[in-house]
């Protein structure tokens, strides 16, 4: 008898959308060439160095990690390369190569891969590798040096971020200006000082559909609104504002490390709370903590946050209405009520 | 204007066939109907083997009120009534007829006289006769559908949005019949009492809409309301939500909100089957995919084996992978190409492995795409955690039940996560709790009613 081809059977839907994990993290990838660009243009062979060492030494750990462990390799998703650009961009240039490279491990060996691998860390990999650092590094981890930009305005290797005149409550030397606070002449981490780089590769980000808008529009409007309202004594209150928007890691930070997948809300509602939260953590930690900049650790206590977050902002159902929700909770306690007097 | 809802995704339409015409294909040598076309109670052969069956006569009939009878589509001998592989995969019992080319009509059904064109009674009555069921996939009894409906609702909603991606079958009978499509719609609205009813299509199909509204579909008691295009825009209660704005309550029908939803070809079924006489024995099916030289509407009568479909189709089999009875969204796949077409078929996909995006290793990152695409406003992500988990409590409390299955989550899935199917194994599991628990109540009751007996009898006897 002639023998009958079966066909393959599997449950609907049969057909998925081309957009698998690799081509997000791509998409991330590309998002990041701008700032990167900067970065690499204003401090030069280092930062290109630091770039290449950590985009190797990720998706090296992750490979062994896996293999050792027995488990599928999972370097094709290239999240693994993002987590090393994100570190990449949130070091000073001037840290030497090992010190990225320790970053590396802590990121994907300790922080990602003892979780569970992609989806399961509960911190960003790239910020917590940058907050061991900053503990166990922190001679390298806060030396800046001085962009390609100025090269001719000052006679010195390493100087202050403008968030750290601020914090001391110095006045800004007149090159912090917005312009160059915006287009990136100014002393920082590799990826974060051009505001107008990250800003495009976020329009990238929006416009590919990796993120939407609610994380970094509540994140940035957050700290923009409250350092209005609150101000600082020697600044002007717009002044104040903006110097706190456009320095630092706000953007870098809101754009590419608070809207993390894994560690961040996936409740609509939700993103925005988290979103808030992280802006008003970071302005805590500027007017309060003791360190100058706030946006890591805002984010990484936010990170902390997310999965309770999200139980508490869930969206209601499709047909079920804020009345029918309050009537609900009317009834519920009608009834604890009747059954207090019954006892009673 | 039609209202928004939430989610939804965007495929690739691929409605390749949309400019191409419906062909009739030659009748097969042998047809397979199966006695399971419908939701509800299965029907029973009223034809033997040797009997002598003309086009249109009833072979499988059931009087509960949840079925609708099934007809003849070929003329012939019926040479085998036994269990037969059934599209979705069961065996059922199937009336198998020889085909003698004759065609020879049945006389059984005549066309409605022009009275009983106005009278719902009659028109409820010829929908059941003629065995018309949701022709857009459910198949669910459209007579008991609109008997159930009638006094209950206030709108009537004629699904025209086929927003699966490659079906062309419903565009195409809106462009080559329009005016019988109106007057369908005419008797379906006459059937629930009321004065209007909508009609809501998918933008996509502008051609349509413009030759619907050319003829003047006010007269008809119908207005055209043109639609988002997005998937799942046809569902049912999506289609309730873009039309009237009300939401069908979790765990509810649409006529809980007095709306109900009827689709565009069994629209078209019941035309024939009031003006011809036709009773429900063809209907347009795309066959289409990667495996198709080209995607084309064709004439299929029910119980047509799947292989002389593909063969009429041109399709290059041995490069086929999966096969899907549907769109490619909510559609079916079915595993053995030699079971006969059924009522609810409205499109044949063949894939080949090309198409095939599952995953061996499929992990969720998190990203958050099937609660921004669930058009229920549910949490695949944690529904599919609780699942896998087997916690069916906190699948209850994440209503894994009001999950209908349209398939955005997957689709979106970057991670290739099985979520959909993982909720089709949720409900079952939720049921089987429910019935266990059932049974657990029942079990005790009966217990305490025993033990009480035997105190009592305890008690007699001590005192005797």
């Amino acid at each position: 008898m002639e023998e009958k081809k079966i066909f393959k059977v599997t449950s609907n839907p049969i057909v998925r959308t081309p957009r698998g994990t690799d081509r997000i993290m791509l998409d991330v990838l590309i998002g990041l060439v701008p700032a990167l660009a900067v970065g690499i243009w204003q401090f030069g062979l280092n930062a290109a160095v630091l770039l290449a060492v950590n985009v190797a030494a990720c998706v090296f750990f992750e490979w062994i990690y896996r293999r050792l462990m027995k488990k599928n390799n999972t370097i094709g998703d290239l999240s693994a390369v993002v987590t090393g650009v994100l570190l990449t961009c949130v070091m000073p240039s001037n840290a030497p190569w090992w010190v990225g490279l320790i970053g590396c491990f802590f990121g994907i060996v300790v922080v990602k891969q003892l979780y569970g691998g992609i989806g399961k860390n509960f911190l960003n990999p790239a910020l917590a590798a940058r907050a061991f650092l900053s503990a166990a590094y922190a001679v390298y981890m806060t030396s800046w040096a001085v962009p390609a930009a100025m090269s001719g305005t000052v006679d010195a290797v390493t100087m202050a971020t403008p968030l750290s005149y601020l914090h001391n409550g110095d006045a800004l030397p007149e090159y912090y200006n917005y312009l160059n606070m915006f287009l990136g002449g100014i002393p920082g981490s590799i990826g974060e000082t051009s505001t107008l780089a990250i800003l495009i590769g976020g329009a990238w980000l929006l416009l590919r559909k990796v993120i939407n808008w609610r994380i970094p529009v509540s994140f940035i409007g957050t700290v923009a609104v409250l350092t209005l309202i609150f101000g600082c004594e020697g600044y002007g209150n717009l002044d104040w504002m903006l110097y706190n928007v456009l320095s630092g890691g706000l953007f870098l930070g809101a754009f590419f490390m608070a809207t993390d997948y894994s560690t961040s809300p996936v409740n609509l509602r939700g993103q925005i709370l988290y979103g808030i939260g992280c802006g008003a953590v970071t302005v805590l930690i500027r007017y309060f903590g003791s360190y100058p900049e706030g946006v890591s650790y805002a984010i990484l206590v936010m990170n902390c946050c997310a999965w309770a977050i999200d139980r508490a902002m869930r969206p209601l159902q499709f047909g079920i209405s804020r009345a029918d929700v309050k009537a609900k909770k009317a009834a519920a306690r009608e009834a604890k009520k009747n059954a207090k007097e019954g006892a009673a | 204007m039609p209202y928004k809802y939430y989610g939804g995704v965007h495929p690739d339409y691929a409605k390749t066939a949309a400019k191409t015409p419906v062909r009739p294909i030659a009748p097969p040598k042998q047809v397979v109907i199966p006695m399971v076309q419908h939701i509800g109670a299965p029907d029973h052969p009223t034809v033997k083997v040797g009997d002598t069956v003309a086009v249109g006569q009833v072979v499988g009939y059931n009087d509960a009120p949840v079925s609708a009878p099934i007809h003849a589509s070929v003329s012939g001998t019926v040479v085998a009534v036994e269990p037969r592989r059934h599209m979705l995969g069961d065996m059922v019992v199937s009336v198998v007829i020889e085909n003698d080319f004759k065609d020879t009509p049945c006389e059984d059904m005549k066309p409605l006289t022009p009275e009983q064109l106005k009278d719902p009674e009659a028109i409820i009555q010829r929908i059941r006769d003629a065995g018309v069921v949701g022709m857009g996939g459910a198949m669910f009894p459209t007579a008991f559908k609109i008997k159930g409906a009638v006094g209950k609702v206030d709108t009537l909603i004629i699904n025209g949005a086929e927003c699966e991606p490659y079906l062309c079958g419903d565009h195409r009978t809106m462009l080559e019949h329009p005016e019988e499509l109106l007057k369908g719609i005419e008797l379906v609205r006459i059937a629930h009492g009321l004065d209007k009813c909508y009609y809501g299509i998918e933008k996509n199909k502008q051609d349509a809409i413009d030759l619907l509204n050319s003829l003047d579909p006010a007269s008809y008691g119908i207005e055209i309301v043109p639609e988002l295009v997005k998937y799942p825009q046809g569902a049912e209660k999506m289609q309730v939500k873009a039309n009237t704005n009300r939401e069908v309550k979790p765990g509810g029908l649409p006529s809980g909100v007095g709306a109900n939803v009827v689709s565009t070809y069994t629209c078209y079924t019941i035309y024939r089957a009031c003006y011809e006489g036709v009773p429900s024995i063809e209907r347009v099916v795309t066959v289409a995919g990667d495996c198709v030289p080209e995607a084309q509407n064709l004439l299929v009568r029910f119980g047509t084996p799947l292989e002389h479909i593909f063969a009429e189709a041109g399709a290059d089999m041995d490069r086929v992978e999966r096969i899907c009875m549907g769109g490619p969204m909510m559609g079916i796949c079915v595993a053995d190409p030699s079971a006969g077409s059924i009522k609810g078929a409205s499109g044949l996909l063949l894939f080949s492995s090309e198409i095939n995006r599952e995953s061996e290793t499929p992990t969720c990152i998190r990203c958050g795409n099937c609660v921004a695409h669930c058009p229920m406003k549910l949490e695949p992500i944690y529904m599919y955690m609780y699942v896998m988990k087997g916690d069916i409590k906190k699948m209850e409390e994440y209503h894994v039940m009001d999950c209908f299955e349209c398939g955005s989550c997957s689709y979106g899935c970057p991670g290739r996560l099985p979520l959909t199917h993982t909720f089709k194994l949720g409900k079952a599991m939720i049921n089987a709790h429910r019935a266990e628990e059932k049974a657990r109540a029942e079990a005790a009751k009966i217990n305490a009613a025993v033990a009480a007996e035997k105190a009592k009898q305890a008690g007699k006897e001590a005192r005797a």
